[in-house]
């Protein structure tokens, strides 16, 4: 894709030319998407957070490896996916309990609650909407691969192609995970999906 | 689960956003004539709500901020351990300096001890020379020399009166 019709390539070769105002930017438009797949892949609101800021820090040092020529989204997402990753493999090295993992006897408590973020409120949110919370588990226990085609998909920006780049992997196995991912969400969301009652808690 | 090329399209499309006007319509003539896909159908399409009303991350009001912090950070922490590596390689301005001179040095002094062990090996072997010479005759025999040489020198003896004397 050429620099004039992404405007991420534009905003990403004036990074490259040390103008932090293009990065803030880039930043600004992307937080809300990173986060989206970077907190439902970690389950943790601390952790997501520094990985995610990590993920920009890593694209603005990355800046002068970036080719115009690759869109911006997907290398952006890719990093994420990378770091996703390495702090999951971080984890199973060191399991360790999470300041905002539940508590055992706890299980139905919201993961975290912060003070002082507005942003915050979301889980608060999710807390009051039993179907919420009931996806949201369900998308949380799928196999990392699935959970994260998923979440891309999910992704406005993302065509099936740019997913496969991201996930490393064919188109067809991009589909496939997709396809087996949805079909466990079916299963495990069956009497909700079949009743309606989603349609109607709205 | 239809097994059409354009339902299988229009689901992958419906995974990933509300299908447009043409596509629903298309979809509406699939469905009349595969009611049996309508079951189906609905729960994709239930799915796909239920994961687009998935409510959005936290993120800080200040994330930004944070990055930009963190990137601030990062730079003043390399400017600093570069200023730590040039101070300490500074410091350390003296060491080729001293390290020619010592090299310098050990040259000199081993081409010298070089030299030494060469002039004494060969002055060793003239010893040995000389050494060897003690079979020699005493310088007694040399007592005659002179007189000797002395004789080789005398004048010829005159033919001519020995003839006429004879």
């Amino acid at each position: 894709m050429s620099v004039e019709l992404d405007p991420d390539a534009a905003l990403m070769l004036r990074v490259k030319q040390g103008d932090s105002d293009a990065f803030a930017e880039l930043v600004e438009k992307y937080k809300q998407p990173v986060m989206n797949v970077v907190y439902r892949m970690l389950r943790d609101a601390t952790e997501a957070e520094d990985v995610a800021q990590n993920v920009f820090v890593q694209v603005h040092r990355a800046a002068h490896r970036y080719q115009a020529s690759s869109r911006f989204v997907t290398w952006l997402f890719t990093i994420a996916r990378n770091l996703c990753l390495n702090e999951i493999r971080r984890r199973n090295r060191h399991p360790a309990d999470s300041m905002d993992a539940p508590h055992p006897e706890q299980e139905d408590a919201p993961w975290h609650q912060y003070e002082d973020k507005a942003a915050f409120t979301a889980p608060e949110h999710l807390l009051h909407g039993e179907l919420e919370e009931k996806i949201d588990q369900a998308v949380a226990e799928l196999p990392e691969n699935q959970r994260l085609a998923i979440l891309l998909c999910r992704q406005n920006e993302l065509s099936y192609e740019e997913i496969a780049k991201v996930l490393g992997c064919s188109l067809s196995a991009t589909k496939s995970l997709i396809h087996r991912g949805r079909e466990v969400l079916k299963e495990k969301l069956k009497p909700y999906l079949r009743t309606g009652t989603w349609r109607g808690a709205k | 689960m239809l097994n059409d090329p354009l339902y299988k399209q229009l689901l992958e499309q419906s995974w990933q956003r509300k299908l447009t006007e043409t596509e629903e319509s298309r979809l509406r003539g699939l469905l009349e004539s595969h009611p049996e896909a309508q079951t189906h159908w609905d729960i994709e399409a239930a799915l796909s709500e239920a994961l687009g009303q998935l409510p959005p991350a936290p993120v800080s009001s200040n994330f930004t901020a944070l990055v930009l912090q963190r990137l601030e950070r990062e730079s003043q922490t390399r400017s600093r351990r570069r200023g730590k590596e040039w101070q300490f390689w500074r410091k350390l301005s003296w060491f080729p300096t001293t390290a020619l001179a010592a090299l310098v040095l050990g040259v000199g002094l081993l081409t010298y001890t070089e030299t030494r062990i060469v002039h004494r090996q060969a002055l060793l072997k003239s010893v040995e020379a000389v050494s060897r010479v003690a079979s020699l005759p005493s310088p007694r025999i040399l007592e005659d020399y002179n007189a000797i040489q002395a004789l080789s020198t005398a004048p010829a003896a005159d033919e001519q009166l020995l003839a006429l004397l004879q």
